[in-house]
């Protein structure tokens, strides 16, 4: 599955679109930054209700290439401009961080073995 | 004396704020924001704290010495101390517990140290905006023990707020809890409230605020008048 397959899942907008369309691999579930910053897998989608600049940081270094914002959480402006700048494609639903896992693991065929 | 105090102001060194916001630039508009007393607070690092007290030192500004810490728990925890030396302590037990990671590659700010007129003198090496390995409580007991004041910030916010990242507010020996400017006091439970402005650029400093009538402004003082706020 591409990023760009995220954009035509129905439960999902993308808010930001200038990415580099890669292959994604991998993702990770997370609400602590600290954690993503540790274990995120380079090229992976973060599933986050984290909205907020600082997201974007933590997903620069870590490599993650897409972030899907759960429970319409709103996102700042300063949130996409930051991830226009790092090329982090960054998408909201209304569905929450387990029912976005689930959906995304299904198009990946399942979650790769650590 | 009533003092009219902001104690939550970063400086350029916090990746998130204006580079505009040097020790010099920050004590000249607190002046003119009509604050007697301020404190510079950056993100889980203290490096510009000795500019900073040069520089309150010159324009006869009263301080304390801040550091806003990022707890293990995502929460965001104010330390004051009114003794330089302890601040630098307590900063370095936090910035050395930062994970190995640059700050340089995150595409946020350049983290400069600077001095009192305003050269740059280096830049902080780690990622400013990670979580230290301290939690709320290690925190507590350490900050107590050098003496200075322990206040979860902004409380009230979803980001980085303590209730968001907990789910409650704990019972802890804190010295009070600090709210935004428009923050319900509902909130703060049993503690004093503190109103800053957690400033990143220049133009928001004194846009919150705390009255506090101290005769000097020592760490002992301002505890005494804050228990009285909820006596």
């Amino acid at each position: 599955m591409k990023i760009s397959d995220l954009q035509s899942l129905e439960s999902f907008t993308c808010l930001q679109e200038e990415y580099e369309d890669i292959e994604i691999v991998s993702g990770y579930t997370s609400d602590l930054l600290s954690d993503v910053m540790a274990n995120a897998d380079e090229g992976s989608v973060l599933v986050t209700i984290q909205a907020h600049k600082n997201t974007i940081a933590v997903s620069s270094l870590a490599g993650v290439a897409a972030i899907i914002i759960c429970s319409n959480r709103p996102v700042p402006d300063d949130m996409l401009a930051a991830a226009s700048s790092e090329g982090i494609a960054v998408f909201q639903t209304a569905e929450n961080q387990f029912n976005t896992s689930a959906l995304i693991a299904q198009h990946i065929g399942g979650c790769p073995a650590r | 004396m009533l003092y009219r105090a902001d104690f939550h102001i970063h400086s350029c060194l916090s990746p998130c704020a204006s580079l505009e916001m040097s020790p010099k630039s920050i004590v000249t508009k607190a002046k003119q924001a009509g604050l007697n007393a301020i404190a510079l607070s950056d993100h889980n690092c203290t490096f510009n704290l000795p500019a900073f007290s040069r520089v309150c030192a010159q324009l006869e500004m009263e301080c304390l010495f801040g550091m806003e810490v990022t707890t293990i728990e995502e929460a965001h925890v104010l330390c004051l101390f009114d003794e330089l030396d302890r601040a630098m302590e307590m900063g370095k037990s936090v910035y050395d517990s930062l994970p190995d990671v640059s700050g340089r590659s995150a595409g946020f700010g350049d983290q400069p140290i600077i001095d009192e007129n305003e050269e740059i003198l280096g830049f902080a090496e780690k990622f400013l905006i990670a979580a230290s390995t301290f939690s709320v409580s290690a925190l507590l007991g350490q900050v107590h023990a050098l003496g200075g004041l322990c206040i979860p910030a902004h409380i009230d916010r979803q980001v980085y707020g303590i209730i968001a990242q907990l789910g409650f507010l704990p019972d802890e020996a804190f010295d009070a809890v600090e709210l935004a400017a428009g923050g319900d006091p509902v909130l703060a439970k049993q503690y004093p409230v503190v109103r800053n402005s957690d400033s990143h650029q220049l133009e928001s400093i004194g846009s919150a605020f705390t009255q506090l009538e101290v005769s000097e402004l020592s760490v002992d003082q301002i505890r005494e008048s804050l228990r009285r706020q909820v006596s």
